[in-house]
């Protein structure tokens, strides 16, 4: 069974408008943040997101886990990129001058070294990073609790992709919970097997070996099922055609509004960019 | 046979052969389909009755390949040189799970998916949509989302879907696998009903003593892909072995006289005993703060001896109540004890020390590259010694036939072999309890009645519980039955007491069986349940 993201109706601002407008102002929202690596810049565009995340009506509870799952990836990215091996987007050329800590690890025998050099400079990097992500993450968590799953595969239609991509896209997009659930009904079959996650230790690939018992089912299941889905579309003759797409979107003037600003934002940021504002700022006061 | 010339169905010859395979799944098969007729498509598991379904409905050659030959013609034309659009418009298909064929989120985007394919008018296809829904009664559930809707209700909205198209020819591929026997027997009413309208059936379904009763014009029945009988019904019973294929009770009874009576099941449990194994004490639960109890105040004990069986609708709390018993839900109110410990207190894991339970679905938990690893994982995870393990992977394979299979990884198996490898699985940990959620879904009759028969005859368990739709298996094996019906015990006591009580039965959307009838009929010679066979010395 695909099951749907947590939608229902909450009568809010963000629901009036037409769906394909919210996603065009998200896409060019989002190309408007990647200009930018001025914190300063970035905190404008957080408040932006956030402001748009409370006029959708979600609270906290509703969308805790999801937040939990952004928090789990920004950690790790944070983390490992920035902090530990300074590569990924701009970190590689950052290296900065004012240590905050520095450490040479050698490994034994193969001679290996590897040296930490935390910088003000990188550590102001991930916090950037940190708002950064947080932005993205808030303007687009918003759609999948506030959009009505009906609308999925008319949306995409409606922005000008094909029939078969737009209904493909509709099912990817519920894919998603639909994995979610799968996994814990995985995850309940093998605990009641004496299998407990809480125990998986080793080193990493030891313990990506023994996530089989969760991994292998889920994947499996999402295969089969997957053929199933298929002959059942095939048999309803899907792709053959020029489809007809029952759900109708019509936009209206704060439609037009909504997509406006968010094309003026992302003008207004190339133009910044253009004039060399928004570039990585660390604040004066901490290189003193 | 009849005039073949009006036939719109007509299968000759036909013999198909995957292309991953050296055996064809079905060969030289002949028959025909007639206007506005019911046939049953009959046979075991694995006899090839989903690869004829694929030969008609176009899915071989266009999806899967092979060697085909003979042919099969549909309204006169050969299916291969139709195009998909056509061969739809004539031949629908309904999966034999609905959860996997339901595509939409909402009824109506779920029934109106075929027509939007085709490219017509939205008023044309809201039109059809809504003449369906109302033909099969369920225009009350247009705007609802397809996830919340009970099982017999999206099978329907999976019929609408196909039937939205008006084909003239309906597979049916096993539907009623999932439905409780209330929803069964409507499902089976509204096929009789579609072929009386006009529509020819082809069903396929090896719960043959149920469809009997809609009197189907004719049977085709297969073993291993070869047609073994072509006719009416009749013929059907005395043709088939019925200890393969269920056949109504009075049918057996008729034929088991002249045969071997079949050796008397003993069940290997303790007798029963006062000390509670599993106590529900006043159980409430509610999935989330702010959704409505799906349990009541459910109150109820497992004792050593116990042999339960779980009987109640889809939907009605079955499977919900057995996972407090391990604790993987743990109470909203109240508390359940195993061996006298709260469930809060302990792990899924220590519980799984006393208590084996066997999900509904074997894909949901198989990985291991072997068999033999598959059925090893549990007890390991128990930490038990590898001597017993090897030991008790050889008794768990031995019990469900599948000795043969040891080496082969789990998931190239059929989904029948899956299902006896997971209970085989959670019988290699050596449980003084045992729990099964739906153990005989898409086994076929002898292989479910057999590894029944083991695992009740096995020393070793204090008590066992499963969860059935399918009364027979209450019948024959249950000691002790629980009704549940909306979240609570409705009846909880020895089968001759809760299953003569037909009105409550009915309530809870169980019905009762040729077999039941007849064992209720003749309890007063016989004192307890028996199976059909085991009946004959008793009738008269």
């Amino acid at each position: 069974m695909i099951v749907s993201f947590n939608y229902r109706p909450r009568s809010s601002l963000i629901e009036r408008l037409d769906p394909r407008a919210r996603w065009i102002f998200s896409i060019l929202v989002l190309f408007a943040i990647t200009m930018f690596w001025d914190v300063r810049f970035l905190l404008f565009f957080l408040a932006l997101t956030l402001g748009q995340y409370l006029l959708a009506r979600l609270t906290w509870r509703e969308t805790r886990r999801a937040w939990y799952f952004v928090f789990f990836i920004m950690t790790t990215m944070v983390v490992v990129n920035t902090l530990i091996t300074s590569s990924g987007t701009i970190g590689a050329v950052l290296r900065g001058t004012h240590t905050v800590f520095f450490h040479q690890f050698t490994m034994p025998v193969t001679g290996w070294s590897w040296e930490i050099n935390l910088t003000v400079e990188r550590l102001w990097f991930a916090v950037t990073q940190v708002v950064r992500i947080l932005s993205i993450s808030a303007l687009f968590l918003v759609i999948p609790f506030t959009m009505d799953p009906r609308q999925y595969g008319a949306t995409f239609r409606g922005m000008g992709i094909p029939d078969r991509l737009a209904y493909t896209l509709d099912l990817a997009f519920r894919f998603v919970p639909t994995l979610g659930r799968d996994f814990q009904v995985t995850l309940d079959a093998q605990r009641a097997r004496g299998y407990e996650v809480e125990k998986v230790e080793g080193g990493l690939l030891t313990q990506i070996r023994k996530m089989a018992p969760l991994v292998v089912p889920v994947t499996m299941n999402a295969i089969l099922s997957g053929e199933d889905y298929a002959n059942a579309m095939d048999l309803r003759c899907f792709g053959l055609h020029k489809r007809t797409w029952i759900e109708r979107l019509a936009y209206h003037w704060p439609d037009y509004l909504w997509i406006g600003f968010g094309a003026l934002l992302l003008l207004g940021s190339i133009a910044l960019s253009l004039l060399g504002y928004g570039k990585f700022w660390v604040p004066q006061i901490l290189l003193q | 046979m009849d005039k073949p010339e009006n036939a719109w169905l007509e299968v000759e010859g036909l013999t198909f052969r995957y292309h991953t395979r050296q055996e064809p799944a079905i060969q030289d098969l002949s028959f025909d389909l007639q206007p506005g007729e019911v046939m049953l498509l009959a046979g075991a598991s694995g006899c090839g009755k989903t690869t004829l379904m694929r030969c008609i409905n176009g899915l071989i050659p266009k999806i899967y390949r092979g060697n085909l030959e003979g042919q099969v013609r549909v309204f006169g034309k050969r299916v291969n040189e139709m195009s998909m659009a056509e061969l739809s418009q004539s031949v629908g298909t309904l999966l034999q799970d609905p959860e996997r064929q339901i595509v939409g989120s909402y009824v109506l985007n779920e029934v109106a998916f075929g027509l939007e394919n085709l490219g017509l008018p939205r008023g044309e296809i809201l039109e059809k949509v809504d003449r369906t829904l109302e033909y099969l009664g369920i225009s009350y559930l247009r705007d609802r989302e397809v996830f919340n809707i009970s099982g017999g209700e999206k099978q329907k909205i999976a019929l609408a879907g196909i039937l939205v198209m008006e084909p003239r020819i309906l597979l049916l591929d096993e539907p009623l696998a999932s439905l409780d026997p209330a929803s069964s027997h409507e499902a089976l009413q509204l096929f009789r009903r579609l072929a009386d309208d006009g529509i020819s059936v082809l069903l396929v379904e090896h719960r043959v003593d149920e469809v009997l009763a809609i009197q189907p014009e004719r049977v085709l029945y297969l073993e291993q892909g070869k047609q073994v009988y072509f006719g009416d019904a009749q013929g059907l019973l005395d043709v088939v072995d019925y200890r393969r294929v269920k056949l109504p009770a009075r049918a057996v009874l008729r034929r088991a006289r002249d045969a071997e009576p079949p050796p008397e099941l003993q069940p290997a449990l303790p007798p029963r005993s006062a000390q509670p194994l599993i106590d529900f004490q006043g159980v409430s639960f509610r999935y989330r703060p702010e959704l409505p109890d799906v349990l009541h105040e459910v109150n109820f004990q497992v004792h050593p001896g116990d042999v339960i069986a779980v009987l109640g609708a889809n939907g009605a709390g079955k499977t919900t109540l057995v996972k407090h018993a391990l604790g993987l839900l743990k109470p909203t109110r109240g508390q359940v004890l195993l061996e006298g410990k709260d469930t809060r207190k302990l792990t899924v894991a220590q519980a799984a020390h006393t208590l084996g339970y066997v999900f509904q679905s074997p894909t949901q938990m198989l990985y291991a590259p072997t068999v033999e690893e598959e059925l090893a994982f549990g007890p390991r995870n128990l930490s038990h010694p590898p001597e017993q393990i090897r030991k008790d992977v050889r008794w768990a394979i031995q019990t469900v036939h599948l000795e043969p299979e040891l080496k082969s990884p789990p998931l190239a198996l059929s989904f029948g072999q899956q299902k006896r490898v997971s209970i085989a699985a959670v019988l290699a940990m050596r449980s003084r309890i045992l729990m099964m959620d739906e153990p005989t879904a898409g086994q076929d009759y002898w292989n479910y009645r057999s590894f029944m028969d083991a695992i009740l005859q096995m020393p070793g368990f204090e008590a066992i519980l499963f969860i059935t739709h399918d009364v027979d298996l209450a019948v024959i094996y249950a000691n002790r039955i629980l009704l549940v019906s909306n979240g609570r015990v409705a009846a909880d006591g020895p089968p001759p007491e809760v299953l003569r009580d037909d009105e409550r039965l009915r309530a809870c959307r169980v019905l009762p069986t040729s077999l039941l009838e007849l064992n209720l009929e003749l309890l007063p010679q016989t004192g307890r349940f028996l199976r059909a066979e085991a009946l004959a010395e008793y009738a008269g």
